[in-house]
């Protein structure tokens, strides 16, 4: 039996769980518009947005239960394969972004090789160290990578030309933004068409009881694996696209601490139980840390993610997201309900 | 012709046995209840008809085939399913999404839920009287509804062979009574049932025939009654009488 006041409770919660969204797709639609004398503040949602679609790709692993400390090695291996196949081969970064995302798989598959066989913590250290085995190699490979120098003049985004309409993608930074905008919403509706399917059932499943899952029938390690290959997969255009918008790389820069720790930091705060909320933490998160904190505090803005943490961690476990949306975590549909 | 059947199975812990040469078969359609004092090897057996962990020696048949190296979910797909002693319900998940990935795992996969899986879903939650709680997560249930989840989410795989582990562990006079309804009534689904039943309370009720077990080994099987008179059996259950020891030294 509920109560009216559950009854009531669960209406709003409904309400905000669309109206949300909504009105941050329009604000992000209309940004530019708003913003279309101040780079830098397109500059930052540009840079949210793109982070945001690392938290998406991350939590495909993470819905699965696997905290991954590890995604700078796919953000970085898919953003040097990217780079030196347009800069040294001078192929299109339309064919060399997708193949950024193909070899952030591939050193997923070695890294599931080690890794997958842990649960936990012990898996979550594992990937962190693991990251160093493509960082170590940049650094080093001098002949291919150009070591620790990095690597300068990356093509920019070719301009996009549909009929009469032409996108500038590189040099305009509307262009960009828009870019990654669609790159994210690409990316959300397949994350909610593998969450909602019966392979995210799985993969939550796992998450919740890995034995009760085998014991259905689940092939618990092919289905892991999966959703890693799939994760990294994503990372690894992001950081491709990245690096394209940057236009410059560094080892230390992309296999850095900063691209692992961030997708967790939003998925984990957002809620990472959900589609929407690493995605919408990261629109929220990296902003505030820019206008509000780096100007108040440029040695050690970053803090805001150590104390955003350990306040999700402490008071709501299922992220901000998951708190609005409450006992409806990803679920599939099932006809009238809901 | 047996469902299920045995052969010199034993297991052992480090230097333990927690089986030793077990020789059994279970026909279809059968309900078998497992009984026998705490480390008696029950769950053991459970765990190495599921698969879920290898025997050191002996080998398992069930429908023809050998399937003492299968893996989980092989042998799931075979048709054998249980529940677990201890419930383990995909708590954050809503019980009908329980039931569903079971239905879907343990069936034909398809990419998304159809709405035939659906519906035998449903029609497995009022099969076990959970039907009005479908919408909340399975975390939330009580501890028997949680059992009563196990029992669905197994059911949802059409099993041939379902393991039941102290599904009525705890439970009231009432709520056991329930369970024995509801035993009979999978039976009629044409299920064949292997129960784990510490203190008899279920398989007494149900059972066509008992396999008692005690420090990993066989001591009896055979009719319920004919297996509660066995003196190896009581022995295990209320140990020794003193006038006994002192006749038998």
């Amino acid at each position: 039996m509920q109560t009216k006041g559950t009854t009531r409770q669960q209406a709003i919660q409904q309400q905000i769980a669309w109206a949300a969204p909504t009105l941050g797709l329009v604000l992000l639609l209309l940004l530019p518009a708003f913003a279309r004398y101040n780079d830098y503040v397109l500059q930052v949602f540009t840079h949210a947005l793109l982070l945001a679609t690392l938290a998406l790709a991350w939590n495909i692993l993470g819905v699965s239960g696997s905290i991954s400390l590890g995604h700078a090695a796919f953000f970085g291996a898919g953003a040097y394969t990217s780079a030196l196949l347009s800069l040294d081969l001078g192929i299109s970064p339309w064919a060399t972004i997708p193949l950024g995302g193909v070899l952030a798989a591939g050193i997923a598959a070695i890294m599931g090789l080690f890794c997958l066989r842990l649960r936990g913590a012990y898996f979550a250290l594992a990937t962190l160290a693991f990251v160093e085995i493509p960082k170590v190699i940049t650094d080093n490979w001098d002949g291919l990578t150009r070591g620790s120098l990095g690597l300068v003049g990356l093509p920019g985004l070719p301009s996009l030309q549909l009929g009469s309409y032409h996108f500038d993608l590189s040099a305009s930074l509307v262009g960009s933004y828009y870019f990654v905008l669609a790159y994210g919403l690409v990316l959300l509706g397949l994350v909610t068409f593998v969450f909602r399917s019966n392979l995210g059932l799985a993969l939550q499943a796992i998450r919740e009881e890995e034995v009760a899952a085998e014991a259905v029938g689940i092939q618990v390690q092919r289905y892991r694996l999966l959703s890693l290959l799939l994760s990294a997969f994503f990372s690894g255009i992001t950081g491709a696209c990245y690096g394209h918008l940057i236009r410059y790389l560094e080892p230390g820069l992309v296999y850095g601490l900063h691209f692992s720790a961030i997708p967790m930091i939003f998925a984990i705060c957002g809620g990472r139980f959900t589609i929407l909320g690493p995605a919408l933490a990261a629109l929220v998160l990296y902003p505030v840390d820019q206008f509000i904190f780096h100007p108040l505090l440029p040695a050690g803005h970053e803090f805001l993610y150590g104390a955003v943490i350990i306040l999700a961690i402490l008071f709501m476990p299922s992220g901000v997201w998951g708190q609005v949306r409450k006992a409806h975590f990803v679920s599939i549909k099932t006809g009238s309900v809901e | 012709m047996s469902l299920l059947r045995l052969e010199a199975l034993s297991k052992k812990f480090g230097d333990h046995w927690a089986l030793k040469e077990i020789d059994f078969s279970i026909d279809e359609g059968e309900i078998v209840g497992l009984v026998g004092p705490n480390g008696a090897g029950k769950t053991t057996l459970f765990n190495l008809i599921t698969c879920r962990h290898r025997a050191t020696s002996g080998r398992v048949f069930f429908a023809n085939k050998e399937t003492t190296s299968y893996k989980p979910h092989e042998i799931q797909k075979l048709g054998i399913s249980r529940t677990f002693q201890s419930s383990r319900p995909f708590a954050k998940m809503r019980t009908l999404d329980n039931v569903m990935v079971a239905r879907v795992f343990g069936g034909e996969f398809h990419l998304f839920a159809q709405s035939t899986d659906i519906d035998s879903a449903r029609q497995l939650l009022e099969l076990v009287g959970l039907a009005h709680k479908e919408q909340t997560p399975a975390g939330d249930l009580t501890l028997s509804e949680q059992r009563r989840l196990d029992l669905a989410r197994a059911l949802a795989t059409q099993p041939r062979l379902l393991l039941l582990d102290e599904v009525v562990a705890g439970f009231s006079p009432v709520a056991v009574k329930q369970a024995v309804d509801l035993v009979r009534r999978v039976r009629q689904r044409g299920v064949t049932l292997f129960i784990i039943d510490h203190f008899l309370s279920l398989s007494l009720r149900v059972s066509d025939r008992l396999l008692a077990l005690d420090h990993g080994e066989k001591v009896a099987e055979g009719r319920p009654q004919e297996v509660m008179r066995n003196r190896e059996v009581v022995r295990a259950y209320l140990g020794t009488r003193h006038e006994d020891e002192s006749q038998s030294a």
